[in-house]
């Protein structure tokens, strides 16, 4: 479809405008965190700082290198945790079929639309009660545990298209349930592992809620609750929490810059050609 | 593992294998894909399985590999019972050592075709010096050497069909179970392969089950065919005995291109002579046929006569009127060796198959019948009576 010039323009005009309405609360991050505390006060928020320093980004990260830490220790387990039992369920639930397999997806598609807040009270006590309230494990298993159904869905879904004939091939070449896991399906897995590690990534580093309510103590807190913790009682340091924010969307962005391509993909999924 | 024969290197003799099975029934929720079914496949024979799409032949066939429980019924390869519902017996896949070609070829995808083929090897944890001679045997048995470091997906149908040959062949299975091999491949292809499958069968002596809808594949393939229509075993036969013996309609009417022509006649008696009377016309009972007839004489029958036993008259030396039909030609089809005759006698339509022909579309000509080869069907059992 070829567009006439001016309509061609004027798509162009809004484009750009609204990727200017999106990228601007990011610029005023960027911006903010290289202001002093008379610039916050005396420039515009988008206005490029007049004496530019990296003071609030250093007091940020002090502040915020402990809960990154933990953050990302237990973001990459939890991922991983969750990504491998994703994709064995969806293996078995695809693959190997049993009486009642299709109850139990069900059951995990369920467990997809359980609210948070209707589980907080039973995860507390149950967390305390193992011993691991307060502690960067209580947050790898809540995680583990919750990203479990979405992970099952999307390697279920993806299962579905590798042939059940080459199962059964590698069944008579000799393999057994482990085997063909590990030597057929698994090595065919990239893409939807890129999908789920990415989409398990984003949501458990952004939680909040389960952070806050399973470590209140320094040495298993998350970074999404130190982030908030930056707003002080009494002032607003808008360059530190700014910074603060920074250096929390980083691994975010890291991992969609890497994964990218990917993800796109992997989103158009049937992309396996045989 | 008792049974299993090595690798694909050494001339070891191979085992006698035959198959044995017994009333073996099959059901998915309310359909029934395999009913009752009994037969022996011997040592060392081509046997096909026979049927239009969804007769139970590849649920059969599933069921020797292991691939699926059966309701009830015994499988026997060689002398080692896999499965017997009554014994509660059902071995796996892995431990039956047979080897399975299917109709997408089911190679690895992110494999090498050398690791495809070395894959049911090393699963087996054989050496690495002992999966490398036999990957390279079969790979020139198959005229594939060039191809092993390739990726599936850089290879044409007809190469994969030969690497998923490959890994069948590799480990020196009991048996080779195939599934409608060569259904993926363009037409030339097809006919070639078809001989190719053959002759490897027979060099290397392996009791083979070939699952195929195509009855040329059958034909042309098989030592011993069972057809199969909805689960139920039709007839199990030599191809000679299928073409030229039918047990009913439904093997009459499948075995043969064109198919078999068939005619509504009823059985009359009529100056000590037994005719088949077809309204439009009589046909005069062979002596010989007719005492087997003699209990049938008033009832309705079926008579099947193939295309190329019906003739122009005028190419036959002696025509007999009685055997001879008034017949308009619809269509001429030259099809090359021969040419086909398409014709309509009253309500009734047929098709010969004649050397040549001088006749047109639309004149009539006199069309004999080869009363020697003609066969005849109970219309209420559709079973074959001679």
């Amino acid at each position: 479809m070829r567009f006439p010039k001016f309509r061609r323009l004027s798509l162009y005009i809004l484009l750009v405008l609204l990727a200017f309405m999106f990228m601007l609360p990011l610029w005023t991050c960027f911006t903010t965190s290289f202001k002093t505390v008379e610039d916050v006060i005396y420039t515009v928020p988008m206005e490029p700082p007049v004496s530019p320093t990296t003071e609030p980004l250093r007091t940020a990260f002090d502040i915020m290198e402990r809960p990154l830490l933990n953050s990302f220790m237990f973001t990459l387990a939890a991922m991983i945790l969750s990504c491998l039992l994703g994709s064995i369920n969806g293996y078995i639930l695809t693959k190997i079929r049993f009486k009642g397999s299709n109850t139990v997806f069900l059951l995990f598609t369920i467990g997809i639309f359980i609210p948070y807040q209707a589980v907080l009270i039973p995860l507390v006590l149950t967390m305390s009660r193992l011993g691991l309230y307060n502690h960067i494990g209580g947050l790898i298993l809540t995680h583990t545990a919750y990203g479990i159904p979405i992970t099952t869905l999307l390697f279920r879904n993806f299962y579905g298209l590798i042939p059940d004939s080459l199962i059964m091939a590698a069944k008579t070449d000799g393999a057994g349930t482990w085997t063909i896991y590990r030597r057929i399906v698994l090595p065919l897995s990239l893409l939807p592992f890129v999908v789920a590690a990415v989409f398990q990534f984003t949501s458990i580093w952004n939680d909040f809620l389960f952070g806050v309510v399973l470590a209140r103590g320094a040495e298993a807190r998350p970074a999404s609750v130190a982030l908030a913790n930056l707003k002080g009682t009494t002032e607003f340091q808008w360059n530190v929490q700014m910074a603060g924010t920074l250096w929390y969307a980083l691994p975010v962005l890291v991992v969609y810059m890497i994964l990218g391509k990917y993800l796109i993909r992997g989103y158009m999924a049937g992309a396996i050609k045989g | 593992m008792d049974t299993w024969l090595g690798p694909l290197k050494d001339n070891t003799v191979v085992k006698m294998v035959s198959i044995t099975i017994k009333n073996l029934t099959k059901t998915y929720g309310n359909t029934i894909a395999v009913k009752d079914v009994s037969l022996q496949i011997k040592d060392k024979e081509f046997f096909v399985f026979l049927g239009p799409s969804g007769c139970g032949k590849t649920t059969t066939l599933l069921a020797i590999a292991g691939l699926i429980k059966v309701d009830s019924g015994e499988i026997w390869i060689g002398d080692d019972m896999v499965t017997s519902v009554e014994h509660g017996i059902h071995k796996v896949p892995q431990e039956r050592e047979v080897a399975m070609v299917f109709q997408d070829f089911a190679i690895y995808p992110h494999m090498t075709v050398f690791e495809n083929i070395a894959f049911p090897l090393k699963i087996r944890k054989l050496k690495k010096n002992d999966i490398d001679e036999s990957v390279r045997k079969a790979a020139e048995i198959l005229g594939i050497s060039e191809l092993l470091e390739r990726k599936p997906r850089q290879l044409s149908g007809g190469q994969r069909q030969r690497v998923a040959l490959g890994r069948a062949i590799v480990r020196k299975p009991r048996v080779f179970l195939m599934d409608e091999p060569l259904a993926n491949l363009d037409a030339k292809l097809r006919v070639q392969t078809r001989t190719e499958i053959k002759k490897l069968q027979r060099e290397l002596g392996v009791t083979t089950i070939y699952v195929t809808h195509d009855q040329v594949e059958a034909m042309t393939m098989a030592d011993r065919i069972m057809v199969q229509r909805d689960g139920v075993v039709e007839q199990i036969g030599t191809p000679d005995e299928l073409y030229n013996h039918p047990a009913n309609l439904f093997v009459a009417g499948f075995i043969g291109s064109p198919p078999m022509n068939f005619i509504d006649c009823t059985l009359v008696e009529k100056g000590n002579r037994l005719w088949l009377d077809a309204n439009e016309f009589k046909i005069a009972v062979p002596e010989e046929m007719a005492n087997k007839l003699r209990s049938y004489v008033g009832e309705e029958v079926i008579v099947g006569i193939r295309p190329e036993d019906l003739y122009e008259t005028k190419t036959v030396k002696e025509p007999v009127p009685e055997n001879t039909i008034i017949a308009t030609i619809d269509v001429i089809e030259p099809v090359g060796p021969y040419v086909l005759l398409h014709l309509r006698a009253g309500q009734l339509y047929l098709v010969a198959s004649v050397k040549h022909t001088r006749a047109n579309i639309g004149q009539q000509v006199n069309i004999e019948m080869d009363c020697s080869k003609i066969h005849i069907f109970d219309k209420k059992t559709a079973r074959a009576i001679l």
